[in-house]
């Protein structure tokens, strides 16, 4: 028997393997059903360490494209940054216009512009309630729902501005249609439709023991906070901050208007949920009252084509939040400065202290309940 | 608009006035709810703290940049409001400062108002405008390989954008 040598087995060593105990993760840039965005989160096993929100993906230079043009023609280019809630981002910026051209709007032009606000506002939430708390939670019932009435109301916005989303609506002196014959009956029918909704969502959704359990005491914001954080918007609102613009400088026909501010004190992505339910009821009130309250008469004056020089800055009470434009006109037809602040440019200084110690799943509950809009915040 | 509708506004007026004979400059109430007040970059921090402990202003709305290019100056305004006092919350009190356009530079407020965090990431890059102290000056919304002078001063030009 020879002894061949076999060759000796591999000495196995076994030592610490060095494993970081954190992990930087790209998340995005994708497309979270508003636009693109990156968070570089740093992850500790299954807990969020850190978030470094990087936005700008969809940045387009909406304040300098705005000096090139003149005060009518920003218009349609200044709405753009938030689709779903043109209206608002519309009016904002004709307030201000408005301001320094010394151009009063007619009563029922205000009534017209404040009725297609608050169909605004219920689409707007409509969308979020479809895609950043639906989608966001896997709930495809309450996505197919919210997106399906929806609709009903984009018909209705079409029908009275002529387009489904982008209505550039508002220019300077008031809108630019008036109601068409039969609207207020079609949009009657439409309320009582949406009221009984609303108690069905209600029950599937919002009394639904998994969203409940997702969104229930995750990312809770302190008043304290919310205020250090300037959030604006529901978000401040499910923090206890009463705060809304249509009540504390009122503007359009919301002085003669009757409605209460929802304000939750728990802070949680459930009570901005919340928010934004009760508000879709009270803009179903309002739009009551204003279709009830409507004088009759002219919609809009004629408005110049320049403004004299200034400075002026309009805030209106957007989805997202408050919505101001600063406008600095220097006596031509383009404005020499525009200057936007919004809700979810302002919201996004949130995020990284809402995003921490939380697990990874809790990220998408918490994202969809600040309804941040990539692009508004980025402009 | 009477005397009496603007006394809140003159109130926040006098009071900085009194505290800061040298530093405000120059002020203006432009409408009812608006206050414009104009001061001198050097004490922005004190400034700043005095209208939140003092005052109640706890938050702002944003920060804007607005370049003159023929005055060769850089107006930084901060748009300071209140959320928890009752009595004031629908000012927006426009506190405005003017520096020099080859180098724009201030002291950050985000110790006193974390709330301007992004709105001065914002002022930074788009106007060039250093704020001394701030945690996390950065890039924040121009593409990673933008490499121009700051978008939005005037001379930086933009045919492409005109109407047609």
């Amino acid at each position: 028997m020879t002894t061949s040598a076999n060759p000796p087995a591999p000495s196995i060593t076994v030592s610490k393997t060095s494993v970081p105990s954190t992990l930087d993760v790209s998340v995005g840039p994708q497309h979270p059903g508003s636009g693109h965005f990156r968070m570089l989160i740093r992850v500790d096993g299954d807990y969020i360490v850190s978030v470094d929100p990087d936005i700008g993906y969809v940045h387009r230079g909406c304040e300098k494209i705005a000096e090139y043009r003149n005060y009518v023609s920003n218009i349609p280019h200044l709405e753009r940054p938030c689709i779903i809630d043109a209206i608002h981002l519309n009016w904002a910026y004709v307030l201000s216009v408005e301001e320094l051209q010394d151009v009063q709007v007619p009563p029922r032009g205000k009534y017209i512009a404040t009725i297609a606000a608050e169909m605004n506002r219920i689409c707007s939430h409509l969308y979020w309630l479809a895609i950043n708390a639906g989608v966001f939670s896997g709930h495809t019932t309450i996505f197919m729902w919210a997106f399906g009435d929806r609709d009903l109301f984009l018909e209705l916005a079409e029908w009275l501005t002529g387009a489904r989303l982008t209505y550039s609506f508002l220019p300077p002196g008031g809108p630019r249609r008036d109601l068409p014959f039969g609207f207020e009956d079609r949009l009657t029918e439409l309320l009582d439709y949406f009221e009984k909704r609303l108690i069905e969502y209600d029950r599937i959704f919002l009394r639904n023991p998994l969203v409940v359990a997702r969104a229930k005491g995750i990312g809770v914001l302190s008043r304290e906070d919310a205020i250090k954080l300037g959030v604006a918007g529901p978000v401040l609102r499910a923090s206890g901050v009463k705060y809304d613009v249509r009540k504390v400088e009122p503007y359009g026909a919301y002085p003669d208007l009757d409605f209460e501010i929802p304000t939750f004190e728990e802070g949680d992505s459930y009570a901005r949920f919340l928010v934004r339910f009760e508000e879709m009821k009270q803009s179903v009130s309002i739009i009551r009252q204003a279709l009830k309250k409507i004088p009759r008469g002219p919609i809009a004056r004629k408005a110049p084509i320049i403004a004299p020089e200034g400075e002026a800055t309009g805030r209106v009470e957007s989805s997202r939040g408050e919505y101001s434009v600063m406008v600095i006109a220097d006596n031509s037809d383009k404005p020499y400065r525009v200057k936007i602040m919004n809700g979810s440019f302002r919201n996004l200084t949130a995020l990284p202290y809402l995003i921490r110690n939380v697990h990874v799943a809790d990220m998408p509950i918490i994202y969809g309940s600040l309804d941040y809009w990539p692009v508004e915040a980025d402009r | 608009m009477s005397q009496v509708a603007l006394s809140r506004e003159q109130g926040i007026i006098d009071q900085l006035k009194t505290r800061f004979p040298q530093l405000v400059r120059d002020t203006k109430i432009d409408r009812a709810k608006r206050v414009t007040v104009a001061f001198g970059k050097e004490h922005v921090l004190d400034l700043a703290t005095f209208m939140r402990d003092e005052l109640g202003f706890d938050h702002v709305k944003g920060v804007a940049g607005v370049d003159y290019p023929t005055h060769k100056k850089i107006e930084v305004l901060y748009y300071a409001a209140s959320y928890s006092r009752d009595e004031i919350r629908d000012i927006i009190v426009i506190l405005k400062t003017e520096l020099p356009r080859d180098n724009p530079a201030i002291a950050s407020v985000v110790s006193i108002w974390p709330s301007a965090h992004f709105h001065e990431r914002e002022t930074f890059e788009m106007l060039g405008v250093k704020f001394e102290g701030h945690p996390d000056l950065r890039k924040l919304l121009t593409l990673d390989n933008w490499e121009g002078p700051p978008p939005m001063l005037k001379d930086i030009k933009f045919p492409e954008m005109s109407q047609r």
